[in-house]
């Protein structure tokens, strides 16, 4: 299955990168097995977030920068308005990267 | 309610992937399964330092045993060994649970306890008092949900967060021996380095000189290197003081030793030289022990003070080259370590989503997008999407 390392900037993504960090360079552990770990949280992570998941957003806001570049696309926003089913979030700045999702199925 | 969400989808995937690598510890003459719980450890540590998972995490996976007592237990069984023996007695005896005994002499919670029922008990009990530290939100959760945890022992909660202080403590400095432990021999020469630059570069030279006298004056003794080492441009008279019927060739290496540009001529009748002259640079870049002879070299080196003239130049460039290395690195590791900092302040603030897009497209400066499955870090909260709908004007 083909995964995506996106997650792996995400807060649970980067506190595996940090841990495993700090576990290789403490020679606890092997790279080998700390990049087997990551790619399992890749899995994992891409798993429970199509199985999980059901709750629904939307953005809007002012596009401030756009692009696209190896099937990933790339937008900054400003006054970005989130919404979802219980609460709606403002945000003057965000990032959003999201990869191609057919990419996945392939 | 999402925040609640996210944190229940995390720690599902936590336990998954632990899961699901355990076979590749295991096996393989692997890291063993130690060390993936404190792998797990660790990481729900910082999920929880990062306030993105809530509470004392349920096992209800359970790759332990799936009886909540047994989760809860733990916890005692972790503050046992920092508290001493007084202490444990009384939990254990509360808690009856035969194997803690074994447990509780084993001075560090970490390591000592190899299967996964005993690691979930620091995890357990280092999860639980960290929110408080932490995050309001942690605490308030910790305080409605987990009655069991509240339960038991009244006088523990008052002990706990101290002792988690220390599981913390224990990891952090634990981990910061071995790297010391590892690293030990870069730090101490950059730490020579910084201390004394240029005297090292100096004493790199001398050493060198050393290195081309050695074949002649080695037999009279180290004193006089030393001393010519100390006197530098005088030292060659001192030498020739001392070995009249040397004299031309300790004058000829002296001047050896400064100028490169002469060392490859005269190098071919005397082998030693230009041994070290060969073995030096590979030595001084790859090698840990020499470096310890850099060291030795550097110890004496207040007495070098008076050595500051003689330094010739082309061996300068050599020590600049050896110097750099060892301090750049060193240069790098701080900056790593702030950049890290950084990182990490930029990613609490930051605020950014992650996912997958379903199709992207744009009427003149409008732009529609669909994505799916995704992270959002937004206002320091973590919330998860199936499916989100993005309109953009440009």
């Amino acid at each position: 299955m083909a995964t995506f390392e996106l997650y792996r900037r995400s807060t649970i993504g980067m506190c595996l990168t940090e841990t495993l960090d700090e576990m290789v360079s403490s020679s606890t552990l092997s790279p080998e097995l700390a990049i087997q770990v990551l790619v399992q949280f890749d899995k994992s992570m891409t798993e429970a977030l199509e199985s999980q998941v059901k709750s629904k957003v939307s953005i809007k806001g002012h596009l401030h920068t756009y692009r696209f570049c190896d099937n990933v696309w790339t937008f900054i926003l400003q006054d970005a308005l989130f919404k979802n089913e219980d609460s709606q979030e403002n945000v003057g700045r965000v990032k959003i990267v999201a990869c191609d999702s057919k990419l996945l199925s392939q | 309610m999402a925040s609640f969400t996210t944190s229940s989808v995390y720690i599902h995937v936590i336990e998954d992937v632990i899961n699901k690598v355990r076979d590749e510890f295991i096996k393989s003459g692997g890291a063993g399964e130690a060390v993936l719980n404190e792998l797990q450890g660790i990481w729900e540590m910082k999920m929880l330092q990062a306030g993105v998972i809530l509470g004392p995490i349920d096992r209800s996976s359970g790759q332990n045993q799936p009886s909540t007592v047994s989760a809860i237990t733990p916890v005692h069984d972790l503050n046992v060994p920092y508290e001493g023996t007084e202490e444990y007695e009384t939990p254990t005896a509360d808690m009856l649970f035969p194997p803690t005994p074994l447990q509780t002499p084993v001075p560090t919670p970490f390591p000592g306890s190899a299967d996964g029922s005993m690691y979930n008990i620091p995890t357990g009990s280092s999860d639980y008092p960290t929110p408080g530290n932490d995050s309001g939100s942690n605490t308030d959760v910790k305080g409605g949900r987990p009655s069991p945890h509240m339960q038991p022992p009244s006088p523990w909660p008052n002990q706990r967060t101290p002792l988690s202080v220390d599981v913390n403590v224990a990891y952090v400095e634990g981990r910061e021996e071995v790297d010391r432990a590892t690293s030990h021999q870069p730090l101490t020469q950059d730490f020579f380095m910084m201390s004394s630059g240029k005297r090292k570069r100096e004493d790199f030279a001398a050493q060198y000189q050393n290195g081309g006298y050695i074949p002649q004056q080695d037999g009279s003794g180290d004193s006089t290197s030393e001393v010519t080492k100390a006197e530098g441009s005088k030292g060659g008279n001192f030498l020739d003081r001392r070995d009249s019927a040397t004299t031309a060739k300790t004058k000829a290496f002296a001047h050896l030793a400064r100028s490169s540009t002469k060392i490859p001529q005269l190098d071919g009748p005397i082998p030693d030289p230009y041994d070290d002259m060969l073995s030096t640079p590979n030595i001084y870049n790859y090698q840990g022990v020499v470096n310890e002879d850099y060291n030795v070299v550097n110890t004496p080196a207040p007495n070098d003070l008076q050595a500051a003239t003689p330094a010739p130049v082309p061996q300068n460039d050599t020590g600049d080259d050896d110097d750099d290395e060892p301090l750049n690195e060193d240069d790098d590791d701080d900056e790593d370590d702030l950049d890290d900092v950084d990182q990490g302040e930029e990613l609490n603030t930051q605020h950014l989503v992650l996912a997958q897009f379903d199709k992207v497209t744009r009427t003149k400066s409008r732009w529609k997008c669909t994505l799916k499955d995704g992270i959002m870090h937004i206002n320091n909260k973590d919330v998860l999407f199936n499916k989100a709908t993005g309109e953009f004007d440009f």
